[in-house]
């Protein structure tokens, strides 16, 4: 697959001189294998305290019941599901990398693939325990399982799409965590393969008996292919089905007809800023500069401003169709959203979703590490902003107004939001401590034909055109990874 | 065949040896050595090892096993000889009355769980007030005595008994006035135990004080006519109503009674026969009765007399004085004079009434309605009331003479002056000068509290008695259970003291109403239990002629306004759920919205929003309030659309500091009152400033107009006459509807409701009614603020504005009104509509909430997750969910979480717990229970003979309820109106609940 050279003119996915596929080993290992830096150690000591703060609230809320969160007789939903949603959103971005960017051969996602996917699985995981803590009666959560019980023939809903995001939710996570895993074999059988005593036990025990034989290589291909095959409608079905929850609604403001795509888009928006939020600071701290480039964070960088712009144009779709409707409800919905009491959320929302991503059209800002994370986090408030905005201006002022009421939060809820960002990043950091952070294998993979030094060989033994060389090392101006120096002599 | 096979058991016996024979004689075959066992020996032989593991074992296997055993362990006592009429899981009813109203007490396995109109009484039809339905509560205080006390310390019936007698013989001997001081009394046993007591001891004067009264009618028709009465107003044969700050639907003499007469007068069978009554309303504050009304014009209470000589000059032609201060009013003051042009078009029709305790005011008012021809037809003065005979000048005087150390003695009876007189520290300073201080109140409230005698009186629910609300109507007071703590009713004490030869109460009742009542009636004391009132008969309504001079009268009215016009005029009135401040203590009532603001646990200052404007207040400011005697207390404020400019609304009845647990709830305002011409006066001024805090009032509603939605429909009596669809928008064209869903089949019953909007006044007892029924819990105030209060029922209210003759319904316009004094409300009750497209049951993922096959929108309690998002699609909002155990926290340790209470709870309703969504089951127990009853006797269901809590208890009978599916059936009927919408009908959800319109007779100026 990977035998022949990729054209000069492509960007190098893999920066750096003497990268051999013994260094990239040892360069991906190094948080695995090592003691763990100062750095790692007071963000994982944030993450705990934040995680432990989580583990309180949501025991006191159990405990006390849903009185500690700020919902009332109108509002039904506030934090909790903005929060589920921010967060299915943001695990979106590891199928869409694993799975459709593998299909579409997009080989620069090898290097961010198997931090996405973890990602995913453990933002899935911070949704999940949204469902669970959302209910009043959160020990009864699994009836909401079509499970074989002794009240006859008591089943759940189905119409109910509470039910299809059960199903889309569950289905989501395992295929995730099978794919993830898939992917995971090779490089913990590197792990194994250097590991003595207990580790290599453990190691050997989670590499499934991995051989690196030809066979286990074919198989570890169609396995790739199949799962990406069967994630790829997931990634379209899973936000579709959580927009469901409101497009099958009665409440104004939610039973609209876009909110499908409107929600995949902005998943995959949150998704990826999610992803450069991580690892930029990741390539960073853990010195993945050359295999992390300037040109993965710009391709990133073109996703979001894609998808924000898809996000902004659903926006106004929304207030012109609430508009042309002539549905009063339907008018006032919006009215309000935009100059209601929570106007500030609507213009939150639009400043970070719609009008902070356009700044990427500027290739300095696209290409600035600063300007990428910021923005990253930007977006991401701008998504949280976003399923409020959805869920709670449309709640709270809906069809009769003797029912209007505020929203406010308790400090629960903002505990509980905070510490759930705690729970995903002390997951994800123990991630890191265990398991490589990027796909080991599948960077080998493009060592020999997409590596900045493969294509200085070629440059060099000038095997390329002369115009196609100069433009090659012009479009490298912008790469803090590589030196303009090593071009001077050739 | 026989058989001769003869078995052995062995060689021995074949052979028969003598050995075998001799042994054989025996039971068994060898000798037991029990003996040698139970001897000394054998008890002190050493067990085997073997035996005693086994012994071990086996015990300690026992021991585990039955330790084991996790079951709770349950007394039930089985009834051994079952009491009479008391069967497990099915309700008796007794008669008894309540504030005159003849009540059904509806008890379960012999606890009092609900309070129910007597339909058959008088006056009874349906419907009872708030306070009545709330009642029941009372009897499960826990603040209440629970026993007699001396000088602070607990003692025995017989211990107070001996000292109380021996205090008032030592005080008859010295000359020393004795004094009873009650609340009015109807009862006529009473009033003869306390007639017997004073021929006992003859220094004795029973004084009766209402902490709101009706002195000024009572000494006006003593001046006018020579009869000191509260006549019979008969609202039902008024066409036009002109009412100056009457609040007659609600806390103004007998609200209930009112609003069943004014009612008849506008509902749909009256529109169908195309009459509807006129009302008029001048007044300050935004009362219930000025939401119902058609024209509605804001005067200040410096206004009020000035209005009444008004249209006293313009009803009858006359020149009194005063008018003239009217006339910075311009609206009002046309309005005097379209409503005077009105009242005389409807001579022996009209009906004028004032909510004004000034004898002088009264008075002209008077002398207004005799000029109309209103004595004879509207007013009965031959028929009177008998609720208020409270007498204020009686009252001061009494005080006067305790200042004066004259009184030897004072019993309390059902009063609480400490509280409710308008100058508590007078009459407390006078109070500590009486030796022998005697309260019967069932707490030790803040009059009780300087009593050395506490002798607590037991419920009405506990006790014996009878009422006369009206003359010649006698309602019979029966106890439903034993008296819960040792407490004896105030009657039964004072019969003890005054040595009468009748020492049980029961007996003295029985054998009263054998001697006077029952013989004029007919009836037998059996008859009367069953029955639970008698009625004697209306005496004939004379007519009666005003003669008099007003020329002094209207003078004092103009010096009167005169002073209340220098400084913000005070209005001090009652609201429909605290009324005078007794009821304090009931957590139902606290929580129940005032029909106007909507607030909850608190009161406050009523200002119009432009009055504000121009103070610089704004909403919830915490303002100073200082009385003109130099009282003062803090109070939020709250921005009453329609309150007169220039004024400030305040409640009494709150600011109880003794009440109990609960009561202690906003701010005593009666002491803002003041004495003045003979009576107390509840309008007044103050100086009001801002003291920088502010302070949320707990609002069941928040937002109050209903921006120009189709929700509320209401139209005009002249649009009615010319189209009874007016308004409805619908014109009597069936709309075609397109379903996604296969319909519910309805197969036998389709349990649907009827609400006439142009009924309902808004008074809310059907709320409590709903919540005592139901099981509802009471949250309290921070969470109601939090907005989770959990009525089933709640009534929605609108403001509307006219501006030049455009309605202005939406939030944006109304706040850029200049002029926010044209005012109209609707009341909307809003329940769960049981739609047959009912947006809640799709979404629910455990399918918790259900349609039936009889058209009701079930709640399996049970199956319910919680996770609310049926409540977010439910388009009415109308569901309620469990934020908190509410039975089980601590938190609402204050409302019904305790374990004496919560015998109030009725066994038919499942108490949902914490985490589960609830909403109106359509009382489906009751239409369980209905259809049972009617099973067991082999017929059909009777139309009407299954009630809702809240029908049950509406007074304006605007609530039906049956079957659809029988097309004869009332609702059925109902629902045929015309004027017949349904809410939120265009999104489809196809509500079982059925509105009629709002029609206002609007005259075009």
């Amino acid at each position: 697959m990977s035998a022949h050279n990729e054209s000069i003119l492509r960007e190098p996915l893999i920066t750096g001189k003497n990268i051999t596929y013994s260094k990239i080993t040892e360069d991906v290992l190094v948080p695995v294998e090592n003691k763990p830096n100062k750095a790692w150690w007071i963000g994982f000591g944030i993450a705990v305290i934040l995680a432990l703060t989580w583990v309180v609230t949501i025991s006191y809320t159990f405990w006390v019941g849903l009185g500690t969160w700020g919902l009332n007789k109108t509002v039904g939903w506030a934090w909790d599901i903005t929060g589920f949603v921010w967060w299915v959103g943001i695990g979106h971005a590891g199928t869409l990398i694993s799975a459709v960017l593998l299909l579409f051969r997009q080989n620069w996602r090898n290097s961010i693939n198997r931090s996405a996917e973890a990602m995913t699985i453990f933002a899935v995981i911070c949704a999940a325990t949204y469902i669970i803590a959302h209910m009043g009666r959160p020990w009864l959560a699994y009836w909401v399982f079509p499970l074989p019980n002794q009240f006859g023939s008591l089943w759940v809903n189905f119409n109910s799409p509470l039910i299809w995001d059960v199903f889309a939710i569950s289905t989501y996570f395992s295929v995730s965590l099978v794919f993830w895993y898939t992917g995971l074999l090779p490089d913990i059988a590197t792990i194994r393969d250097r590991a003595t005593g207990l580790r290599r036990r453990i190691y050997s025990i989670l590499s499934f008996g991995w051989a690196g034989s030809v066979k286990n290589w074919q198989r570890f291909e169609s396995v790739s292919l199949i799962l990406a095959g069967i994630s790829t409608p997931l990634v379209l079905s899973v936000h579709t089905i959580v927009s469901f929850d409101f497009a099958t609604s009665l409440e104004p403001g939610w039973h609209t007809t876009i909110f499908p795509p409107y929600f995949v888009a902005g998943a995959i928006f949150s998704g990826f800023a999610m992803v450069q939020t991580l690892l930029l600071i990741a390539r960073k701290v853990m010195k993945w500069e050359n295999y992390i480039t300037m040109f993965h964070i710009e391709s990133m960088n073109v996703i979001i401003i894609v998808t924000g712009s898809i996000v902004g144009v659903a926006y106004l779709t929304e207030l012109f169709i609430a508009w042309y409707s002539g549905v009063e409800y339907e008018q006032y919905a919006f009215l309000n959203r935009i100059s209601g009491p929570y106007w500030w959320a609507y213009w939150c929302m639009m400043t970070c979703n719609v009008i902070s991503p356009q700044l990427f059209w500027f290739k300095k800002i696209r290409t600035s590490i600063w300007a990428s994370w910021v923005l990253s986090i930007v977006v991401n408030i701008g998504m949280w902003f976003e399923r409020f905005v959805i869920i709670v201006t449309s709640l709270h002022r809906d069809y009769l107004p003797s029912s209007w009421a505020m929203f406010y939060p308790t400090t629960i809820d903002i505990l509980l939001f905070v510490g759930s960002i705690g729970v995903f990043f002390t997951l994800f950091l123990l991630f890191l401590r265990v398991l490589p952070g990027i796909a080991m294998a599948e960077v080998k993979l493009i060592l020999k034909s997409s590596s900045d030094q493969v294509k200085q060989k070629l440059i060099r033994e000038g095997k390329v055109e002369k115009s196609h060389g100069e433009y090659y090392q012009e479009s490298l101006e912008k790469y803090d990874s590589v030196s303009k120096s090593d071009y001077a002599k050739s | 065949m026989k058989s001769n096979k003869k078995y052995w058991k062995g060689l021995e016996e074949l052979k028969s040896s003598p050995e075998f024979v001799e042994k054989n004689k025996n039971e068994f075959a060898e000798q037991i050595p029990l003996e040698d066992v139970l001897s000394e020996g054998g008890l002190n032989t050493v067990a085997p090892r073997r035996d005693f593991l086994k012994a071990l074992g086996f015990g300690l296997g026992a021991v585990s096993l039955a330790a084991c055993q996790t079951a709770p362990i349950h007394k039930s006592i089985p009834y051994l000889v079952k009491p009479e009429d008391v069967t497990p899981g099915v309700a008796n009813y007794y008669v008894s009355s309540y504030n005159g109203q003849s009540i059904l007490v509806k008890t379960r396995e012999g606890r009092p769980i609900k309070i129910e109109p007597n339909e058959k009484s008088l006056f009874g039809n349906t419907g009872t007030d708030a306070a009545t339905q709330a009642a029941i509560l009372d009897l499960y205080d826990v603040s209440k005595l629970k026993g007699p006390k001396l000088d602070g310390a607990d003692t025995s019936w017989d211990k107070i008994d001996s000292f109380v007698k021996g205090e008032l013989n030592k005080l008859q001997a010295s000359g020393k006035k004795i004094r009873i001081v009650s609340s009015s009394i109807s009862s006529p046993s009473a009033k003869s135990v306390i007639a017997e007591f004073i021929t006992q001891y003859p220094n004795t004067v029973h004084v009766q004080v209402d902490a709101v009264s009706y002195s000024g009618i009572l000494q006006a028709n003593a001046n006018s006519f020579g009869k000191a009465v509260i006549p019979s107003y008969r609202f039902d044969r008024a066409d036009v109503i002109v009412s100056i700050s009457a609040d007659f639907l609600g806390t103004w003499i007998s609200g209930e009674e009112f609003t069943k007469q004014y009612v008849g007068n506008r509902n749909s069978a009256s529109l169908k026969k195309g009459k509807m009554s006129r009302h008029i309303q001048f007044e300050t504050g935004m009362s219930l009765t000025g939401t119902n009304a058609d024209s509605r014009i804001p005067v200040k209470p410096s206004e009020e007399g000035p209005a009444i000589i008004a249209l006293y000059n313009e009803v009858t032609g006359g020149q009194l004085p005063g008018a003239q201060a009217l006339a910075s009013n311009t609206a009002a003051n046309t309005a005097i004079k379209l409503a005077a042009k009105e009242l005389l078009q409807a001579r022996g029709r009209a009906l004028v009434v004032s909510g004004s305790n000034d004898v002088s005011i009264q008075t002209v008012v008077n002398a207004i309605n005799s000029a109309l021809g209103s004595y004879g037809t509207t007013i009965d003065l031959d028929n009177q009331i008998n609720n208020y005979a409270g007498n204020d000048a009686a009252f001061s005087s009494f005080v006067k003479e305790m200042n004066n150390g004259e009184v030897g003695a004072v019993f309390f009876m059902g009063s609480n002056p400490a509280y409710d007189y308008s100058d508590p520290k007078l009459f407390t300073d006078a109070l500590a000068k009486v030796p022998l201080r005697v309260s019967f109140s069932d707490r030790e409230d803040e009059t009780a509290s300087l009593c050395t005698v506490l002798a607590p009186t037991s419920c009405f629910l506990e006790s014996w008695g009878d009422e006369s609300a009206v003359e010649g109507y006698f309602t019979i007071v029966q106890p439903t259970i034993n008296p819960v703590f040792n407490t004896r009713q105030a009657e039964q004490s004072l019969l003890a003291w005054s040595e009468n030869p009748q020492k049980n109460y029961y007996q003295y009742v029985k054998s009263y109403w054998e001697k006077n009542i029952l013989p004029g009636a007919g009836k037998s004391w059996k008859d009367l239990l069953q029955a639970g009132f008698v009625y004697t008969g209306a005496k004939p309504a004379g007519s009666y002629a005003f003669a008099g001079d007003l020329t002094g009268v209207a003078q004092t009215i103009v010096s009167q306004s005169k002073a209340l016009a220098k400084d913000i005029e005070v209005h001090l009135y009652q609201n429909g759920a605290m009324k005078d401040g007794r009821y304090a203590n009931n957590a139902f009532l606290q929580e129940l919205p005032d029909a106007v603001s909507k607030v909850t646990w608190d009161n406050y200052a009523a200002v119009a929003p432009k009055f504000a404007e121009e103070q610089g207040w704004s909403e919830f400011d915490l303002v100073e309030i200082k009385g003109e005697n130099g009282y003062t207390i803090v109070l939020p404020l709250l921005l009453q659309p329609g309150q007169a400019r220039g004024t400030v609304s305040i409640a009494v009845g709150y600011g109880r500091t003794k009440a109990g647990q609960i009561g202690k709830v906003g701010e005593n305002a009666y002491p803002l009152a003041k004495v003045a011409n003979g009576s107390v006066q509840f309008h007044t001024t103050a100086a009001i400033s801002k003291t920088g805090g502010k302070y949320e009032l707990a609002q069941t509603q928040t937002h109050h107009s209903y921006e120009g939605r189709n929700i509320v429909r209401e139209t005009t009596f002249a649009d009615y006459k010319k189209d009874p669809h007016a308004g409805t928008t619908a014109h009597g064209a069936a709309h075609h509807n397109y379903d996604l869903w296969p319909e519910h089949k309805k197969i036998g019953h389709n349990w649907v409701m009827a609400i006439d909007l142009n009924a309902c006044t808004g008074c809310g007892s059907c709320i409590v009614a709903c919540n005592v029924e139901n099981n509802i819990p009471v949250v309290g105030r921070d969470e109601v603020r939090n907005r989770r209060d959990m009525h089933w029922i709640r009534i929605d209210r609108y403001y509307s504005f006219n501006d030049g003759g455009k309605s202005v319904t939406k939030e944006d316009e109304i706040s850029e009104l200049e002029n926010m004094d044209n005012i109209s409300v609707v009341h909307q009750p809003m329940l769960c509509q049981h739609c047959d497209h009912a947006p809640c049951e799709t979404v629910c993922p455990v399918i918790a909430t259900m349609h039936s096959s009889d058209g009701l929108n079930h709640m399996a309690y049970n199956r319910c997750v919680g996770t609310r998002y049926c409540a977010n699609n439910c388009p009415y909002k109308v569901r309620r969910f469990n934020w908190f155990n509410y039975w089980n926290d601590s938190r609402f340790d204050n409302y019904l979480n305790n374990e004496f209470t919560q015998l109030l709870l009725n066994p038919d309703v499942t108490t949902r717990s914490r985490g589960v969504m609830e909403k109106c089951s359509m009382c489906i127990q009751r239409i369980q229970g209905g259809r049972l009853a009617a099973k067991l006797e082999k017929r059909a269901l009777v139309d009407g003979e299954i009630q809702m809590a809240c029908q049950q208890a509406c007074s304006a009978n605007a609530i039906i309820f049956g079957d659809m599916n029988d097309p004869e059936s009332a609702v059925s009927k109902a629902l045929r109106n015309e004027r017949t919408y349904y809410v939120l009908e265009e999104i489809n959800t196809m509500p079982g609940i059925g509105y009629q319109t709002k029609v206002r007779n609007i005259v075009e100026a």
